[in-house]
């Protein structure tokens, strides 16, 4: 017994270019499609979320090393996180001059500077007595901060489908 | 106040640990926008959604958080006192 196909007007057909688009940046997928102002309205959703978590527990809540599982959620949200991210490890934490094993070799071991530690801007190290980069984010605006950027990733999934293929919110509503 | 002014956005937490719960406004308003703006097939209805939408889930959190409080703080020093 063949299923019947559906109606022609009701197939899910898939936009590749609006789809890639998505992927660089949250609701672009949808101004590649023509939908300007959805697309302004989803990276403005998107990036609210993903602000207010930044903004809350600081740049510590995005940290791909130390927070590897919210990462993956954060990570959906495209390149900003990952360019958040490089900045936090590459530009704020310090080259922790004794570091814990197991050391990688070929990987310079980073943390977070100590409240009593500055950064040497050209070496990376940490010079005592100095402000501190950034400083580290405990309790609830920690959990708040990651669990917003996490969000922002989850929501950018949705924005993503929905720019990739675009006729499906058409069939959901006829169906 | 005065961690406030030494308060350097996005490098440092924001210093409200008294007013955390705030916090859900914003997330809320967010979740919304977000979602709606891929849900509502008119978007001239999109603010009025979004409103619906961030009002609808900080009730029913706050719900949540009351529910709690009834439960660990009323309910079960009845059920299993010291």
């Amino acid at each position: 017994m063949n299923p019947t196909p559906p109606p022609a007007d009701e197939r899910v057909e898939m936009n590749p270019g609006a789809l890639l688009a998505a992927l660089v940046l949250p609701g672009l997928g949808h101004v590649v499609r023509g939908e300007r102002t959805r697309g302004l309205l989803a990276f403005s959703g998107v990036m609210l979320l993903f602000l207010t978590g930044l903004v809350a527990g600081g740049i510590d809540v995005v940290d791909r090393r130390e927070d590897k599982f919210w990462f993956i959620g954060q990570a959906c949200v495209g390149p900003v996180a990952f360019g958040v991210d490089w900045y936090h490890q590459n530009r704020l934490k310090v080259v922790d001059p004794n570091p814990k094993p197991p050391v990688v070799v070929g990987r310079s071991a980073v943390r977070s500077a100590y409240p009593t530690e500055g950064r040497d801007p050209k070496t990376g190290r940490p010079v005592a007595g100095g402000r501190p980069p950034n400083i580290k984010s405990i309790g609830k605006v920690n959990e708040i901060g990651m669990l917003a950027c996490t969000l922002a990733g989850m929501l950018n999934v949705i924005v993503i489908l929905d720019a990739g293929f675009p006729n499906r919110r058409r069939v959901r509503e006829n169906g | 106040m005065f961690r406030l002014l030494a308060w350097r956005p996005i490098l440092d937490p924001l210093p409200i640990d008294d007013v955390w719960y705030l916090l859900l406004l914003p997330i809320a308003l967010g979740i919304a926008m977000a979602y709606k703006a891929v849900r509502v097939a008119d978007l001239k209805t999109f603010p009025k959604q979004v409103l619906v939408m961030a009002v609808q889930t900080v009730l029913a959190i706050a719900g949540l958080a009351v529910g709690a409080y009834v439960v660990i703080e009323l309910a079960l020093p009845i059920i299993a006192p010291k």
